[in-house]
C-alpha cells in the first residue's frame, strides 16, 4: 500500500572505477587481455617461421620495430601484474590440510613463485641465453 | 484487517521458536504454522549465546549431578518434576542438533568435547567455540528451511493475543515493511520472544530483547512467574555491556581486584587452590560472583575505569592458542572494544544484566494456563532456573521446552475447534485501535527515550544486585509513574514503511509493564534467595517464601503477587555450599 | 569520558514522501571516543530525530542486523568505531538491494537464494538419536568450520559488483553456506546442490573480483569457497568425460 522500495541501479559501464578494489579487479583483467595478444604475436611467429625465412624476418622486424619494443614492455609489466595478482589470491582456491590444520597460505603463495622461477631458468637455459 | 489462518501461530523466530516450528513440521507435516518474528530468524538474540549447553554425556557425570547443581544453583526454587525432565531429555536433544549439523568442538577422537562451566560439578557443557549459541541458532534457522509447512512472517512486530471464551485463538501483528495489520487466526500460539534485558541500562542484551511476548501474556490474563529474579552475569566488558562468556573462566580465566588478589576466595568460594576446580572460585555460580564484586566494589577493591568500577579477568596464562582456538569472539570483542587484548593484558569486566529467570508460567508440558497459549525460552518460567540459573543450562532449556511446546500443541490443535472467527475479528478491531490511537492522538507530551531511560535507571537503582525495601519501593513507585505517563507518549514518526519509532514505542509499553511486575515481586519478597538479594532480610526464608511469585494484570494497578508452591520431588532444600575441597 | 563532535551525512528515504534518496546531515552529534557509528546513530533517533529508520539488535558483530555503507565500504555499524574515521562521516544503506526505508533494505532476494543451496544436512542414512552423535574429527570440523561463520549480514551482496550488474546470482554468502555443508563429513549432499550451486547463476557467475571476502566481518572468506567449488566441480566435468570416470 504504502511501500514503494527504491532501487538503485549498478551503472553498468563504470561501476569500476567506483572503488579502489574494483579498479585493480580491472586491472588484472585488462593485463589478462595483453597477455592474450603477446600469446596471439607469439603463435604467429612459430606459423610464420614455418612458412619460409622471409615470412620470419618480417615478423622479426615488426617485433623488434620501436612499436614492437613498446608493447612488449607494456606486455612484461602486464604480465607482471597479471602474475602477481593472481598468485595473491592462490590460497583462497587452494585450501590444502595436512592433518588439523591448513598449509600456510603463504607457503602456497612462495612455492607458486618458485615454480615460476625454475621454468624461467629452463626456458632461458634452453633459449640458450643463460 | 487481512485474517492470515494457520494452526500454530509461533510468536519469536530464536532458538526456542524454530525448535518448536520443527518440531510441529516433524510431527505432521500437514499442520500449518505460521513463525512470526520482529526480525529475521538469524538476527534472534539466541545468536548471542557463547559459552555452551550443559548435557550428561561423559561416563563419569550423572543426570543426579546434573539435576542436583541446577537444584541447588536456582537455591532450591526450581521446580524439581521440570528440573529432573530437562536434564534427562538435554542429552538427546544435543545429537539431534549435531545430526542438523551443529559444529560442536570435539575431542581428539571425533567426540563431541565439553568443558567446565560455573556451578556445573562435572565437566558436561558442549561448545561450538565461543559462539554455541550462534551455531545453534543458524543451524535450527538452515534445518527450518527444508519444511514447507513452516511459513514464516519476518519482521512481523506482535501486538495482542486473541483470547475467545477462555482459550487464546490467534494473535495481531504489524507488517513492519508495510505498518499494516494482520490477524493470525490460530488453534494455538507458542510464545518464544526471549528476555527482557533492556529493562535495565547496562544488558549483554540486544536491542529487541524488550519483553514483548510477558506483556501480551501478562496483559491477556497469564501471571507472570518469579519476575523478581535478575540474573547479573559476572563478566561484561564496561561501557557496552558485552558478554564476555563464562568459558573464559571455564578455561581457566580468574578474577582479580586491584590488587591482583583473587578475591572470590573471602566469598565462600575459596580455597583458590589447586585450580582449575569445579564449582569454586570463579566456576562458581553467576549470583554469587556478581554479589562477590558488589561486596568488594563496597570495599574500595575495584578499579576504577571511565567506564565505572571494574575488576580484571586475568586469561594471559591460557597462552594465544588455546584462546584463538576456544575463545576467538571474546579476543575480537576485549581488543575492539576496551582495546585489550587478552593474550597479553587483563581485562575490565563488571556484572551486568544478562538473564530473566523470571517469565510466563508454564506447566512441564510449555502449557501455560491459558489454554491454546504455550511459552518456550527464556520468556517462559517453567521454572528449571529458581533463583539463579546456571550457565549453559539455557540453551539447553529453549531445545527441550521449545520441542516440548511444539509437541504439546500439535496434540492440542487435533482437537481444538475452529476459532470465532466473529470474536476475533472484534478483538483485532480492538488491538488494531490502539495502534491508531497512537497516530491519530495530538494530546502527546511523553518521549520515548526520556521514558525509556528513567525506567532504566529506576530499575539499576531500586532492583539491583542487591535490593531492600527502600529501593524496590521506589521501582515501584516509578515504574507506577511511568505507565501512567506511557500513557500520554508522543510518537513523533506518523509514517507507515517501517516506523521504528512506533515499534521502540510498542516495546517500551511491554517493558514498563514487566518491569513493574519485577519491581513489585521484588518489593513483597522478604528474603534472600540466588540473586535476589534483600539488604534487610539477607536470609532465605524457607517457611514463607519456598514459593514462586506470581505476577497478575491488573488494569492501571500495579499486579496482584500471588505465590504458588514449589514443587519438590528429591532434593529438600539445604545450604548452597559452594568452594571448599570438594571436586 | 571524552567527546567529541561528528557530522553524520545519511541517505535518508521515506518512501511515503520522497520520489528519491537525499543525504541528510546531523551536525555536531555529541559522540563519546569509544562508541561505533551506530552509537551515534542511536543518539540522533533517541534526541534529534525520531523518524531515522534502521537495524540493530545484539551490539558485538554476531547478530547481523546493523549493516551499512559508512564512507564508501559496507560495515556493521557496530563495529565501525569512530575513533577510525574523521569528524565526517557518511551512512548510506547496503548497495545492491532495494531500499525499504532509510538504511532499511529489502533482503527477501538473499533469503530465497539461502533456500535455494539447500543449506541443512542431507544424510546418507538418517541417523537414529539413540544412536548418539557422529563422529568428527577436529580436522574434519576444521575443514568446514570458517564457512560456517557466516552471519548473514549481507556485507557481500553489497560489495559483490556481479550481483549489483546481475541479481540473478546466487551470491557470496549463500554459495560458501553450500560450501560449509559439502565440507561437512556428515552431509553427502553436493550433488543435490549442484543444480543451483554448479550453474551459469551458481559459481561460474563468479569473476573472483575477491571484494565479498575483503569485507566479510568474520573472514568467512566466500571468494575462496567459490573458487573451491569451481575446482571440484571442473574436475567432476572432465571425470564425466573420461570413459570409466564418474
Amino acid at each position: 500500500m504504502s511501500r514503494n522500495p527504491y532501487v538503485r541501479k549498478m551503472s553498468k559501464t563504470t561501476w569500476f572505477l567506483t572503488h579502489g578494489r574494483y579498479r585493480s579487479y580491472i586491472l588484472h583483467e585488462l593485463s589478462s587481455f595483453f597477455v592474450a595478444i603477446y600469446t596471439g604475436i607469439l603463435i604467429m611467429g612459430l606459423l610464420r617461421l614455418g612458412s619460409g625465412p622471409e615470412e620470419w624476418a618480417g615478423w622479426l622486424e615488426g617485433v623488434t620495430s620501436p612499436a614492437g619494443i613498446v608493447f612488449h614492455l607494456l606486455a612484461f609489466a602486464f604480465a607482471i601484474i597479471h602474475t602477481v595478482s593472481w598468485f595473491k589470491v592462490v590460497p583462497q582456491a587452494m585450501r590444502i590440510q595436512r592433518g588439523e590444520d591448513f598449509v600456510p597460505g603463504q607457503l602456497l603463495v612462495r612455492a607458486h613463485y618458485g615454480v615460476l622461477a625454475g621454468v624461467s631458468v629452463v626456458v632461458l637455459i634452453l633459449a640458450g641465453i643463460a | 484487517m487481512e485474517v492470515i489462518k494457520t494452526d500454530v501461530a509461533i510468536v519469536g523466530a530464536g532458538g526456542a521458536g524454530l525448535r518448536a516450528a520443527i518440531a510441529v513440521a516433524e510431527a505432521d507435516p500437514s499442520i500449518e504454522i505460521a513463525l512470526i518474528s520482529k526480525v529475521y530468524p538469524m538476527r534472534s538474540h539466541t545468536c548471542a549465546a557463547e559459552g555452551g549447553a550443559a548435557g550428561v554425556i561423559e561416563s563419569d557425570d550423572s543426570l543426579e549431578y546434573h539435576f542436583n547443581d541446577t537444584v541447588q544453583g536456582g537455591d532450591w526454587l526450581t521446580d524439581q518434576d521440570a528440573v529432573e525432565l530437562f536434564v534427562n531429555t538435554i542429552p538427546k536433544e544435543l545429537t539431534q542438533m549435531e545430526h542438523w549439523g551443529c559444529p560442536w568442538s570435539r575431542k581428539e577422537n571425533g567426540d563431541v568435547a565439553v568443558r567446565p562451566f560455573g556451578g556445573m560439578k562435572i565437566m558436561r557443557t558442549w561448545f561450538a567455540a565461543d559462539k554455541t549459541g550462534f551455531h545453534m541458532l543458524h543451524t535450527l534457522f538452515q534445518t527450518s528451511l527444508q519444511f514447507p509447512s513452516i511459513k514464516r512472517y519476518d519482521e512481523f512486530f506482535s501486538t495482542d493475543l486473541m483470547v475467545d471464551n477462555g482459550r487464546c485463538t490467534g494473535v495481531t501483528a504489524i507488517e513492519m515493511r508495510s505498518g499494516q495489520m494482520r490477524l493470525f487466526q490460530a488453534k494455538a500460539v507458542i510464545l518464544c520472544t526471549g528476555g527482557a534485558g533492556r529493562i535495565y541500562p547496562f544488558t549483554t542484551n540486544g536491542a529487541i530483547k524488550t519483553g514483548d511476548g510477558w506483556g501480551m501474556a501478562y496483559r491477556a490474563g497469564v501471571p507472570l512467574k518469579d519476575m523478581e529474579f535478575v540474573q547479573y552475569h559476572p563478566t561484561g566488558l564496561p561501557g557496552s555491556g558485552i558478554l564476555l562468556t563464562e568459558g573464559c573462566r571455564g578455561e581457566g580465566g580468574i578474577l582479580v581486584n586491584k590488587d591482583g588478589y583473587r578475591y572470590l576466595q573471602d566469598y565462600g568460594m575459596g580455597p583458590p587452590d589447586p585450580w582449575p576446580r569445579l564449582k569454586a572460585m570463579e566456576l562458581g555460580p553467576r549470583d554469587r560472583l556478581s554479589q562477590a564484586f558488589w561486596h568488594e566494589q563496597k570495599k574500595g577493591n575495584t578499579i576504577p575505569t571511565q567506564w565505572g568500577d571494574v575488576v580484571h579477568l586475568d586469561m594471559r596464562h591460557l597462552g594465544e592458542a588455546k584462546i584463538d582456538e576456544r575463545l576467538p569472539l571474546v579476543r575480537d570483542l576485549a581488543s575492539s572494544y576496551v582495546g585489550t587484548d587478552p593474550v597479553t593484558s587483563l581485562v575490565p569486566v563488571r556484572p551486568v544484566v544478562h538473564y530473566m529467570m523470571g517469565g510466563i508460567h508454564t506447566d512441564i508440558d510449555a502449557a501455560t494456563p491459558l489454554p491454546g497459549l504455550y511459552a518456550a525460552g527464556e520468556c517462559a518460567c517453567v521454572s528449571i532456573n529458581g533463583a539463579n540459573r546456571l550457565g549453559s543450562n539455557s540453551l539447553g532449556e529453549l531445545l527441550v521446552f521449545g520441542a516440548r511446546a511444539g509437541r504439546h500443541a500439535v496434540e492440542y490443535v487435533r482437537s481444538a475447534p475452529e476459532p470465532n472467527a466473529a470474536a476475533l475479528e472484534k478483538q483485532g478491531a480492538e488491538a488494531q485501535k490502539r495502534i491508531t490511537d497512537l497516530f491519530t492522538r495530538t494530546d502527546g507530551t511523553e518521549r520515548v527515550a526520556v521514558l525509556r531511560r528513567e525506567m532504566n535507571d529506576a530499575m539499576e537503582e531500586g532492583c539491583g544486585i542487591y535490593r531492600d525495601a527502600n529501593t524496590t519501593k521506589m521501582s515501584c513507585d516509578k515504574t507506577t509513574e511511568l505507565r501512567q505517563r506511557f500513557k500520554r507518549i508522543n510518537l513523533e514518526d506518523k509514517s507507515n514503511v517501517y516506523n521504528t519509532d512506533l515499534f521502540q514505542c510498542l516495546e517500551l509499553g511491554n517493558m514498563l509493564d514487566c518491569a513493574e511486575t519485577i519491581a513489585q515481586s521484588a518489593f513483597q519478597r522478604q528474603e534472600s534467595r540466588g540473586s535476589h538479594q534483600r539488604l534487610d532480610f539477607e536470609a532465605r526464608d524457607d517457611s514463607k517464601y519456598l514459593k514462586h511469585s506470581m505476577a497478575a494484570y491488573n488494569g492501571d494497578d500495579p499486579p496482584k503477587i500471588d505465590y504458588l508452591d514449589v514443587v519438590i520431588t528429591k532434593s529438600q532444600p539445604a545450604e548452597r555450599v559452594y568452594g571448599g575441597e570438594q571436586k | 569520558m571524552s567527546t567529541r563532535e561528528i557530522t553524520l551525512k545519511v541517505l535518508r528515504y521515506r518512501p511515503e514522501v520522497d520520489s528519491k534518496p537525499f543525504f541528510q546531515t546531523y551536525e555536531k552529534v555529541p559522540c563519546e571516543e569509544e562508541w561505533v557509528v551506530l552509537d551515534a546513530l542511536n543518539y540522533i533517533k533517541d534526541e534529534i530525530d525520531r523518524t531515522l529508520s534502521f537495524r540493530w539488535s545484539c551490539h558485538m558483530f554476531v547478530c547481523g542486523s546493523c549493516g551499512m555503507v559508512i564512507n564508501g565500504e559496507p560495515k556493521l555499524s557496530c563495529k565501525a568505531f569512530l575513533r577510525d574515521y574523521g569528524k565526517k562521516i557518511t551512512v548510506e544503506p547496503l548497495a545492491n538491494f532495494p531500499i525499504e526505508r532509510d538504511l532499511v533494505v529489502v533482503i527477501d532476494d538473499f533469503v530465497e537464494k539461502l533456500l535455494s543451496v539447500k543449506p541443512w544436512v542431507i544424510p546418507k542414512v538418517k541417523k537414529s538419536l539413540d544412536d548418539g552423535a557422529y563422529n568428527q574429527t577436529p580436522a574434519q570440523l576444521k575443514s568446514f568450520k570458517q564457512y560456517s561463520m557466516c552471519i548473514n549480514c549481507l556485507l557481500c551482496y553489497s560489495a559483490c559488483p556481479q550481483y549489483g550488474l546481475d541479481n540473478s546470482f546466487v551470491g557470496p554468502a549463500s554459495l560458501a553456506l553450500a560450501h560449509r555443508y559439502n565440507m561437512d563429513s556428515r552431509d553427502v549432499g553436493r550433488k543435490a546442490r549442484e543444480d543451483v550451486v554448479a550453474s551459469a547463476e551458481g559459481i561460474w557467475e563468479c569473476s573472483f573480483v575477491g571484494a565479498c571476502s575483503q569485507v566479510c566481518p568474520k573472514d568467512v572468506d566466500p571468494a575462496g569457497a567459490i573458487q573451491q567449488i569451481k575446482i571440484t566441480s571442473a574436475i567432476d566435468y572432465v571425470m564425466s568425460m573420461v570413459p570409466g570416470g564418474k
